[in-house]
């Protein structure tokens, strides 16, 4: 029996539900509270009321040394959190052992010490701001607050990745109330109690509790009684908590995106194709492009040594290669449907005379390669489902993402130095707000502007005080000359 | 028309009307027959229409490899809509039926018929087997467009049909241009009830909820007589709002005095050219244990397969539905529809549509992009 929540100490539930998931021949049950409005309104009340006890009086130094701390633990291989999440993360996700264990351990380092001061650093002239006023440039004193307490929805996608937020919101000494979603309920639970275990009346300003999404009268109160609110997942997740938050409140939303690839010929000479290649695969593998980090479509260009249909069917070698050493998840039937359905339709164009070929896992879904003959783009079923478009130059990309500038976020590129900036330009101009080397693109690093915003400054607000306000108090004290 | 057409369409002419309706007793020796007939049928389809062949070839199957009904193609849904499929050189005028385009309106997809000689046989027996098994004719109240108004509509036609075959003088639709002509119905209704006359009120599934809302609002309901019966096709699912099957039969009880038993579902879709019945009906009047699950003609098989494999699941397990189908002869037998069923035993049971696919977090899955962009 493990709890998938984490409460203030003097938070008491009566009803529970569970999950029930069975490892080997292990059994493992999961044990959530079934909620009340009431018990949203009293875990916010006590995180806040902890929170204005402690936490907004704690210096920044401490809650990065803490957090740090935390992160240390989880760096070691004994630690039994880690043990744990590492057992339970493929049970739940159905994600591949392998890749879970690599990435989480990859990612619990964006969260040390000096990678915190680079998240802070990157928005705030000093992070000392936080605790108390310091002189601007301006000449004024300012002071930053962040909100008493904020609520986050988390997506499930990515394991751990909920700690992003998290972090974030602990960074701006902030309270935190956590809804998990059910498809990876674990890790911010484990990760609380890591900073219990190191300072508990720290976690006694988060709490951490799964429910279903949608569920109105819930997420009503946790809106209302909460003065920011972060939703990561869907469109539809962010249209449903939308209308709940007031007017006056922070609402800030990491919605639907699609990530690409582009590989230039220079990265596809006789000695570097293999790795570009195998790059290429990485970033549409891991985590079965569930992150919105991953890409979806690699543009190749022509006149390298290898051609772009020779690269297709490379990636899709590599793809079955992939499959051996990490499985895919198994898929729900609308995943493998959406698939059959996206495979057909490009297997029938090509039928018709469309200049696309379609390589294929054989007998089952477990990844597809589409090559486009013809520049263009398009999204994918996910899944480890690639389109491949060759393309004469990179630098005449644009018009073909131009259509689903809403929706891009993250570009891997394989470029020469004298490109790198140009082409980094060019798709910042339409809206795209990262690029990383190819095969880095699922792994963001620490103060990455998240879809082009900032991490702290969006939840935080200032007081200003004006040097005449200084001036003119200096005047009342008793002992001026 | 060529003569190896002819001689086709007489082969499943023939297997229709020696069968007549569902087989009974040893599937395994009336699946060498069909076996047969699939098989000839398949190598004439392959050989008539080049699209078909090109896709029959892309999956490496042709009629030299094909020795089972089980591994011919499946051709996809979608299909219908990218590719003409017709083993016939469609002429100017010739009819054709198009999907209703709800989920890509610039896609529909298109069955050309040259003529209905097939389509008919496999309409009827059917038809007067699990739907009339009490009675040779009935007063038909179509609540679906008939064809004269929907021309391009399989299920148009089959409305019309269904009047033409088995309706009595009372039968009739009950939809113009702008909808259901609700007054209408309501005094066929209370004239039947009048007279005690049974009635079959036949629609879509859409038709019964603004119908019954219409009831409802101007508290109407009727008493019809035994052996009235209510025969709906489509699903509830997915239509302005969602109702339980239970409330739906109860509200069906209320508004008509139609039982549960006498209810009936009909499977069948542009693409194809048979229709699939829930054995309800047939059971009552053979005073059988009642089924609610779904029998098909002796020219039709269903096999339920792995979304992932496209290999059969056993009985029990949810899967997509492969139809085939002899009476589909002019462009694809084997039909991989979008539809999601579970097979038990010899009989079928439908649960609707595959849904879209959805992502778990921020990645956005085609399905979600196309659902942004309408």
């Amino acid at each position: 029996m493990f709890d998938i929540f984490n409460v203030p100490a003097n938070i008491r539930f009566k009803d529970f539900d569970k999950k029930v998931y069975h490892l080997d021949n292990e059994t493992y049950q999961l044990r959530y509270p079934i909620l009340k409005t009431s018990d949203i309104k009293n875990i916010i009340l006590e995180i806040k009321q902890n929170r204005l006890e402690y936490l907004s009086q704690l210096p920044i130094s401490n809650v990065i040394t803490i957090i740090d701390q935390a992160i240390t633990r989880w760096t070691d291989p004994s630690y039994p959190q880690r043990q744990l999440a590492l057992k339970l993360l493929p049970v739940i996700t159905d994600y591949d052992a392998e890749t879970i264990k690599l990435e989480i351990k990859r990612f619990i380092r964006l969260f040390r010490k000096k990678e915190l001061f680079r998240f802070i650093e990157n928005e705030l002239p000093q992070s000392e701001i936080l605790d108390d006023f310091h002189p601007q440039r301006s000449g004024s004193m300012v002071k930053a607050f962040g909100p008493e307490a904020t609520f986050q929805v988390f997506s499930g996608n990515i394991p751990g990745l909920q700690i992003w937020s998290l972090i974030m919101t602990t960074l701006v000494k902030s309270a935190s109330l956590g809804k998990t979603s059910f498809s990876e309920p674990l890790f911010p639970v484990l990760f609380t109690q890591t900073i219990a275990e190191i300072d508990p009346q720290l976690a006694n300003c988060m709490a951490i509790i799964p429910w279903h999404g949608g569920t109105v009268s819930l997420e009503r109160i946790a809106t209302e009684n909460t003065e920011a609110t972060i939703v990561y997942g869907s469109n539809k997740t962010v249209q449903s908590i939308r209308p709940l938050v007031p007017m006056s409140k922070i609402f800030l939303h990491y919605g639907y995106k699609i990530s690409f690839s582009m590989i230039g010929k220079e990265a596809l000479t006789a000695d570097l194709y293999t790795q570009t290649i195998k790059q290429a695969v990485e970033d549409v593998a891991i985590y079965d492009q569930q992150s919105c980090l991953s890409t979806q479509a690699i543009f190749v260009e022509n006149h390298g040594v290898i051609t772009p249909i020779m690269v297709a069917k490379m990636i899709a070698a590599e793809l079955a290669n992939y499959q051996t050493k990490r499985k895919r998840a198994s898929l729900t039937i609308e995943q493998s449907s959406a698939i059959n359905r996206e495979r057909t339709k490009y297997q029938l164009e090509n039928i018709n005379g469309v200049s696309v070929q379609v390589f294929t896992s054989t007998q089952n879904t477990d990844w597809t390669v589409v090559y486009h003959a013809s520049p263009g783009f398009s999204s994918s079923p996910l899944n480890r489902f690639v389109h491949v478009f060759q393309i004469d130059h990179l630098e005449d990309v644009n018009q073909y993402l131009k259509p689903y500038q809403a929706y891009l976020q993250s570009c891997a590129m394989a470029v020469s130095p004298t490109r790198l900036f140009t082409l980094a330009n060019q798709l910042g101009e339409i809206g795209i707000n990262r690029v990383s080397a190819l095969g880095e693109i699922t792994r963001a690093k620490p103060g990455w502007h998240h879809d082009g915003h900032f991490n702290l400054l969006d939840l935080l607000h200032f007081i200003d005080v004006e040097p005449n306000a200084e001036q003119m108090s200096e005047k009342y004290d008793p002992d001026v000359e | 028309m060529v003569k190896e057409t002819q001689i086709m369409q007489q082969e499943i002419l023939k297997y229709i009307l020696d069968h007549k309706v569902s087989f009974s007793g040893d599937i395994k020796k009336q699946d060498k027959l069909f076996n047969r007939v699939a098989l000839d049928l398949f190598d004439y389809q392959f050989h008539n229409n080049l699209p078909f062949k090109r896709y029959a070839q892309s999956q490496r199957k042709t009629p030299l490899v094909i020795k089972k009904w089980q591994d011919i193609p499946l051709m996809p849904i979608q299909g219908y809509k990218q590719l003409t499929l017709a083993t016939t050189k469609i002429y100017d005028g010739e009819a054709v039926f198009l999907s209703s385009g709800t989920t890509d309106p610039n896609h529909r997809s298109h069955n050309y018929h040259p003529n209905f000689d097939i389509w008919d046989a496999s309409m009827k027996f059917p038809f007067k087997q699990y739907v009339l098994p009490d009675r040779d004719e009935i007063t038909i109240l179509g609540l679906f467009p008939d064809e004269t108004i929907n021309p391009n509509s399989s299920l148009s036609r089959y409305v019309s049909k269904a009047i033409q075959f088995f309706g009595d003088t009372n039968s009739q639709t009950f939809v113009n241009k702008t909808g259901i002509e609700f007054y209408k119905v309501i005094k066929s209704l209370k004239q039947a009830e009048k007279e005690q006359r049974p009635v079959m009120l036949l629609g879509a599934s859409f038709s019964y909820v603004h119908l019954l809302d219409f009831l409802k609002k101007h508290e109407l309901q009727f008493n019809l007589p035994a052996g009235s019966r209510l025969f709906d096709t489509g699903g509830f699912k997915g239509l302005s709002r969602t109702i339980t099957e239970q409330k739906l039969f109860q509200s069906i009880k209320n508004a008509f005095n139609i039982d549960r038993n006498q209810y009936i579902n009909m499977y069948g879709m542009t693409e194809i050219s048979s229709q699939c019945y829930d054995e309800t009906l047939y059971d009552v009047y053979h005073r059988q244990q009642i089924s609610y699950y779904k029998k098909f003609p002796a020219w039709v098989r269903v096999r339920i397969l792995n979304p992932n494999t496209l290999q059969p699941v056993p009985d029990g397990q949810k899967g997509i539905v492969a139809y085939y189908d002899l009476a589909n002869w002019h462009s694809c037998l084997a039909i991989l529809t979008e539809d999601l069923g579970i097979k038990h035993g010899e009989s079928f049971e439908l649960l609707g549509r595959i849904g879209g696919a959805e992502s778990k977090g921020c990645s956005i899955a085609i399905d979600q992009l196309l659902s942004v962009n309408q």
